[in-house]
């Protein structure tokens, strides 16, 4: 799958099964919105999915999902299945990745890599969640085997690159120098090259007093940090997904603000 | 490549507890995880036992890479980027920064550049002072899970024999992570720790 966002439309460059997009939705302001649609309902063992979206300079684009991404169950003589996306966002560009949850089901193995790169001036907020398989069916880090790698860059400088293999069998997940108790984790990233370290370590605190607002120990837990530059984190454990969407929005909707100075315009879904 | 005895003794001098470089001011989210009841003196030896199989296992893999000469610049902005808590990630530099100082002092020489991050310079250090690589990596992480255990003693229930256990029967997992070459760590609750440390009323560390 590539796209292209510029001149307020999308231009669907390639499209191949089982990535499907219907069609755009003008947003409020200058910025278009697209669902990505996998038709299969999921990613099946030995899939090798590629995605590849290009933001135009000055332009804004939105993408979210139309549900979560299954990761189905491994099965023998298949490869770990497969997802590299590349995402470039130009000079004065916007992009906004607000995908559903990824659900690694039991047996599943995957490997993902996502890389952005944002030329100057450019902005992204991002966020995803893990979730630690199908609960509803009892299943709880029951996958055999997850590598994630997620990096971004602003001008080719690395702001961000997180890395981690998951084998829950080998190395389990319940302890305190992995993420103790809880079971999902939520990721929210905000960058904009070219701003001031004062800028985001006042929106670290900014983002911190919020994310003390919405902790519960026992339930959810939340915090923020700046990156290395050009950026920050804000990162949640929690122990169900029903902790996360209503503060991981609110964090968005504070660094949208903030970053932008023009509101959140939440995804044309009913989540 | 065997260290010689003088190497050797001036790595130990390295690698001390007693080397004025302010590692004692932090606990890397540790003082969090305390007070918000998420670690507890009978957990201290699983967490670090967590912690030397991921965040370890990082640092020593980025230690072997300034071992071997890798673009040290580059090498920093990769680890910095993979340090997400601000605090432990400012830490990392400033003891990266007084590391440096008090070897160029020690050797009389600029032999390393200031702004590396702790691990990294460590490992830059190991190289001029011709200690083999895995050397260097298991000095490194053995005098950080010490402080960690340190930093425990002083903010929980921990006695002198129970931390010297505690340390004694890591070194296994500590010689295997010392051995990794590849950059890979997953330790959301640690770090989310170090990000929250700042919400803290009272707080008897840096970081």
């Amino acid at each position: 799958m590539s796209l292209c966002f510029a001149q307020n439309r999308v231009r669907v460059t390639r499209q191949d099964p089982p990535w499907k997009v219907v069609r755009a939705f003008r947003q409020p302001g200058a910025g278009t919105l697209v669902h990505l649609n996998n038709v299969s309902g999921g990613v099946l063992a030995g899939d090798r999915l590629a995605l590849d979206v290009e933001v135009e300079a000055g332009f804004s684009a939105q993408i979210t999902t139309t549900g979560a991404t299954r990761l189905y169950r491994h099965r023998p003589g298949s490869d770990d299945s497969e997802q590299r996306a590349t995402f470039r966002v130009g000079e004065r560009g916007l992009l906004e990745y607000l995908p559903d949850p990824l659900i690694p089901y039991a047996g599943s193995r995957h490997a993902q890599r996502t890389d952005i790169r944002l030329a100057a001036g450019a902005c992204l907020f991002w966020w995803e969640v893990l979730a630690p398989g199908r609960q509803a069916f009892g299943e709880s880090f029951a996958f055999e085997r997850l590598r994630i790698e997620t990096q971004i860059l602003a001008e080719n400088r690395p702001l961000l690159h997180e890395r981690f293999l998951l084998e829950p069998r080998k190395r389990p997940m319940a302890v305190t120098a992995r993420i103790g108790l809880y079971s999902y984790v939520a990721s929210l990233y905000v960058c904009q090259s070219g701003r001031p370290p004062a800028f985001w370590r006042d929106l670290e605190d900014e983002l911190n007093r919020l994310a003390q607002e919405r902790t519960c120990h026992s339930e959810v837990l939340w915090g923020a940090s700046m990156l290395q530059s050009d950026g920050l984190i804000v990162r949640g454990l929690s122990t169900s997904q029903c902790f996360i969407p209503g503060p991981l929005t609110d964090f968005w909707r504070l660094a949208r603000k903030a970053v932008t100075g023009e509101d959140a315009v939440p995804p044309r879904k009913v989540y | 490549m065997t260290p010689d005895s003088i190497s050797l003794l001036r790595l130990f001098q390295l690698a001390d507890s007693a080397l004025p470089i302010g590692g004692s001011a932090h606990s890397f989210g540790l003082e969090t995880l305390v007070e918000e009841g998420g670690l507890e003196p009978n957990g201290v030896e699983d967490f670090l036992r967590g912690y030397l199989e991921e965040c370890g296992r990082l640092e020593a893999a980025f230690i072997r890479l300034a071992w071997e000469g890798s673009n040290l610049a580059q090498l920093n902005l990769e680890y910095g980027a993979r340090k997400l808590a601000r605090e432990s990630r400012e830490a990392s530099l400033k003891l990266g920064r007084r590391f440096v100082e008090l070897v160029n002092a020690f050797i009389d020489a600029p032999v390393l550049d200031s702004g590396l991050y702790y691990c990294i310079a460590f490992g830059a250090a190991g190289a001029v002072l011709g200690i083999d690589k895995n050397t260097t990596a298991l000095a490194y992480l053995h005098q950080s899970v010490a402080g960690l255990i340190s930093a425990c003693q002083r903010l929980m229930a921990l006695g002198q024999v129970a931390a010297g256990k505690i340390l004694w029967r890591l070194k296994p997992v500590l010689a295997r992570a010392a051995e990794n070459e590849e950059v890979w760590c997953f330790s959301p609750f640690p770090e989310l720790a170090s990000m929250r440390h700042g919400l803290l009323e009272t707080r008897l560390f840096i970081s």
